[in-house]
Parts: C-alpha cells; structure tokens; sequence
C-alpha cells in the first residue's frame, strides 16, 4: 500500500481494515523521518514505538477500535509523554523525563496512537521560526533555505515532509497556525479550553492552546475530535465532551456571513500576501458567500497586547525551574542563589531570557498599571469588538502571514521584525476564538502562503466546514 | 510617540528580579533591544481602553474540587529529575551555619 499520499483518516481505514498493519504503517513513518534527518524537524524517534504498534495490531486483531487504533503521530517537544524526554528544545530540560501523560498524550493513547517521536521547536515555544532550539535549525519541508516557522516548526515539516500523518503543536501566537502555512499543511488553534493543556510545558497560560497540525482539513477535524474534551486535570478546559467536527462539513457555503475586516485591507496593502488574501474574498464570495464589510478597530493593538501579557506570564511559569526540582544545575554554583542565577543563566537561551526580562519590566512595581493592567483591559475591549464582529458574521478572515517563509537568519538579530511576523495570527490569542490556517495561494518563489478562518467561541465545525469547501474547491479560482 | 528609555541601573534590577545574570557586554545590548520593544509595547500604554472592565469567564470562578483523597505520583517519581537528593528530599548547600 502507497501511504505516501495516505490521508489520517484513510490511513486509521486502512489498519482497522487490516489492509496495513500498524506495525508496517509506524516502520514506514520511522523510515521517513530518518530520511529526512537533514530537516532537523524530529528530535527524537522513540525506540519503543514499533513495540507500541506491534501491541496495537493484536489489540486491532481482538477487536479494538480507536480512532486512532495503529495510527502513528508526533508531538511537540512540551507535551508531556511518560517515560520520554520533554525537553521543550532547551538545555535546562535536555534530560527532563516526564514522568506522567499529558492529557492529550491520554487521550491519543486510549484512542490507539502510536507516538513516534518529538518534534523541534523554538526553546519554550518562545519564536516564531524555531531558529531558539538549543538543538539546531528545523528547515522548511518545501525549501531548505528557509525557517519552517514556529515555534512549532518541527511539526508542521513533519506533517508536510510525510514524517507523520497528523503532529500535534501549541499555539501561543501563531505557533500551530504560522508554520502550517510556512510548509504549506494545515493547523488549528482550538476555541480556548476545549482541549486540556495537563501536562503541556506552560509559557502563557491564558491564551495557549494545543492542536492538530495536518495534511488536510478532514483529517484536521478528525484529530481535534480525539483531542476535545474537559478535564478535571486543568480548571481552564471547557467542562463539555467533544463532539464530532466531520458532520459540520457540508460541502457548501451558500448564505455564510464572511466577515472582511477594513483593518486588513490597509494592513495587507503591499505585503505579499496581499493578492491571495484579495483572491480568497473573491472566491468566497464566487461560491456563495456573503462577505460583510466590518471592523475590529484595536486589531492593530493586538500584536503588542500580547508582547505585554504573554512574557509577563512566562516570567511566572518559568519561574519553576530553578536547578532545584527538575531542570540542570549549574556545576558552577557555590549556594541556593547561585544555584538559582546560575542554573537559569546557563540554561535559558537568548529569546528565553529576553522575555523573562520584559514579563518582569511589565509587572514590576511602577509599571504593572501602565502596561499589564492595560494590556488586559484592552483584551477586554478586543473581545468586545470582536463580539459585534460575530453578531453579523459567521466567520471573518484574515492572511496567517504576511508572505512566504523567510530565510534562515534573516530575522534573528532584529527581536521586533521577528515579532511582527505574528502580526495576524495573535488577534485570536487574544480572543480566545478558534483560527484555523489552511493553504491559500503562493508567494513569489512560489511557496505556500496561508488564509485563517476564524469563527466564535467553539464554532470550530463552521470553519472547518468553511475551510474544507476551500480545500475542495481552490482549484476553480 | 517618543520612546520610553531605559538605563542599565534597570536592566541590572530586571536582571536580578529575573533572577538572571549577564556579562556587561550583554547588559549594555539589551538597552537598544528593549527601546525597541517598549516601543512596540508603548502602543497599549498610550491608548484608550473605555472603561476597562474585564468579563473574567465564569467558568473560571470559584473552581475548587471536592476534597478527596486521590493517587498521586510516588515520592521516587517525583525526585527523578532533580539533579541532586538527599533522603528522599530536593537537595541543595547548606544554607544556615
């Protein structure tokens, strides 16, 4: 059987029908990513996995049925899997073992995953190009010249190398979404709360989700079913089953209430996205739709609301490691502060210790009312704005990046170009509003650029109903 | 806009609240690198938030489980990635004489 074009959903068809084994399907997906080594997109390769999927075909034999039942997956370097390395691409953690599953982790498990390996990512999902892995560059799955994205960019070229059917990311401010349109695959933040973030390394905990990053929207819905759900692990998750986002899709958007920001127009004007962003109103509104002209006056706040709540939040959650509990410690420190100081100057990379820096600037005394307080209140008002955005729309768009993925290095030296980067995917952050990024158009050499569609408070199932009819109709552009 | 500055006295206090050290090579790069960004971040500094009430999900509110006895991770488990124990303890130097 040729996976190589094997969707997740055909390919979890095609092990419950016994037509592969998982046992095949996982030394197949092994052998690809050591083919592609050179990417740099997986950290690790369990060395259990073709014993995990030897046991999941005698499962499958006696009658198991999981949705995933054989199905090998990837996962970000954060997510937390028993017994493996969770790194989070940094030093401080280069032999942390977790040492319970990730809720997420739990849930693939009972719904019969093989977990492969780990993906890179940008050190404590702090980038937007993994270029901050302690362990080295991911390299685009489509030019090796160029990042992959981030900070989950060792997932998304994962998935569009043909390492794995589906990899699962966090998205902070564009994690999942910006590297999914660098490579040219598809990935989801969830409505926040509807998947469980147990067990996922916390960078800022009121924004960041977990979500699916595939080869195509079906699969896309099919994952996020498996990942949905409440839990009693973590007071943020939505406390409601999930439910089955495939019966959404329609195949139709007759009638659909696409909203089109007058923000965006003059924010795309000029960039490279510009024309696809055009070309999607366009088409949308060929096929049906109604596109409705409307407004988040603050859009443009977004970027720096988060640049204010999001380090402030890291400075709190990183404040656990410590070379204390479970992270290295310094062989240079002589007491407990220097154990402190120094286990945490030697292990946090740059971006890391930047933002550390600027989380403690904005909520130092003197400055919390200036910028953390006022970063929250106008999260406050984006939610408002957004709110009379979706009383007249279903959905509204906007382009995932501002163009094709860039060069390697061309944006290190440069910390606020390389945060602008995230210029459109950190609105929904913000919201807490689920965003997908599926492939819109090209850029000028020719590589992939993104469209987000983004909907209210889990209405997931109309945008990937939206985002499938795109999918399955691009081509009559 | 004019842009806030910063002087390496604060750095050096970021740093210590951070818990974090630097050569002053490295101190002194910040300065530059930090205007920029509370250039960018000034924006919310400067701008009209109405009223500023927050709506905090209710969900979120008052959120306690019952309290009851449940498996935890054994003591072992817990003390395997410290970098150094002691008789089932995180260990670090002696703090008093």
């Amino acid at each position: 059987m040729n996976l190589k074009d094997l969707s997740l959903i055909d390919l979890a068809k095609a092990i419950k029908e016994r037509k592969i084994s998982s046992y095949d399907a996982t030394k197949y997906y092994i052998e690809k990513c050591k083919e592609n080594a050179h990417l740099n997109a997986i950290l690790e390769i369990y060395d259990d996995a073709l014993e995990n999927a030897k046991i999941m075909d005698e499962k499958i034999a006696n009658g198991f049925e999981g949705k995933l039942a054989g199905v090998p997956v990837v996962i970000k370097d954060n997510i937390l899997y028993k017994g493996k390395i969770a790194s989070c691409s940094s030093k401080f953690l280069e032999n942390y073992v977790a040492q319970y599953n990730a809720d997420v982790v739990t849930k693939m498990l009972d719904a019969g995953a093989v977990i492969i390996g780990r993906a890179n990512m940008d050190e404590f999902a702090m980038g937007s190009s993994t270029e901050n892995s302690a362990f080295g560059i991911t390299k685009n799955a489509l030019d090796e010249s160029r990042v992959p994205g981030g900070s989950s960019g060792g997932s998304a070229c994962a998935v569009a190398a043909g390492m794995c059917p589906v990899a699962l990311g966090t998205d902070t401010g564009g994690s999942i979404r910006q590297p999914s349109s660098y490579n040219g695959v598809v990935g989801i933040k969830p409505t926040y709360g509807r998947v469980s973030r147990y067990g996922v390394v916390a960078f800022a905990s009121s924004i960041e989700q977990v979500g699916p990053i595939t080869k195509n929207v079906k699969d896309n819905a099919y994952m996020l079913e498996v990942l949905s759900g409440g839990s009693e692990h973590d007071e943020t998750s939505l406390k409601m089953d999930s439910c089955n986002f495939l019966l959404q899709i329609k195949g139709d958007i007759k009638g659909l209430k696409v909203g089109v920001l007058k923000e965006i127009e003059d924010a795309v004007k000029g960039l490279e996205v510009e024309k696809a962003y055009n070309d999607a109103k366009e088409f949308l509104a060929n096929n049906g739709a109604q596109i409705i002209e409307t407004s988040i006056p603050d859009f443009k706040l977004a970027l720096p609301c988060y640049y204010i709540i999001a380090p402030a939040e890291a400075t709190s959650n990183l404040g656990r490691f410590d070379g204390v509990k479970y992270s290295k410690r310094s062989q240079n420190a002589k007491d407990v502060d220097e154990i402190y100081i120094k286990s945490r100057s030697e292990g946090f990379g740059k971006e890391v210790k930047r933002r550390i820096m600027l989380g403690n600037f904005v909520l130092s005394s003197g400055y919390f009312d200036a910028y953390y307080n006022k970063a929250k209140k106008l999260q406050q008002k984006l939610k408002n704005e957004a709110k009379t955005v979706f009383e007249k729309c279903d959905v509204f768009i906007l382009p995932t990046t501002t163009g094709e993925a860039f060069k390697i290095g061309e944006k290190m030296g440069d910390p606020v170009s390389m945060y602008k980067e995230d210029l459109f995917t950190i609105l929904t952050n913000i919201l807490g509003t689920p965003s997908i990024s599926i492939p819109f158009g090209k850029g000028k050499n020719g590589l992939p650029l993104g469209l987000q569609i983004i909907a209210d408070n889990l209405n997931e199932g109309v945008i990937y109903n939206v985002a499938d009819f795109i999918e399955q109709n691009l081509r009559e552009v | 806009m004019s842009k806030t500055k910063i002087t390496i006295e604060e750095v050096k206090r970021l740093a210590d609240l951070s818990a974090l050290e630097f050569t002053d090579e490295e101190l002194a790069s910040f300065i530059p690198e930090f205007e920029n960004i509370l250039h960018l971040v000034d924006e919310v500094k400067n701008c009209d938030v109405g009223d500023g009430q927050i709506d905090y999900p209710k969900h979120l509110l008052c959120s306690l489980r019952d309290d009851q006895v449940k498996e935890s991770l054994p003591q072992e488990e817990i003390l395997k990635n410290s970098p150094k124990t002691k008789k089932g303890s995180f260990c670090v130097p002696k703090m008093l004489d």
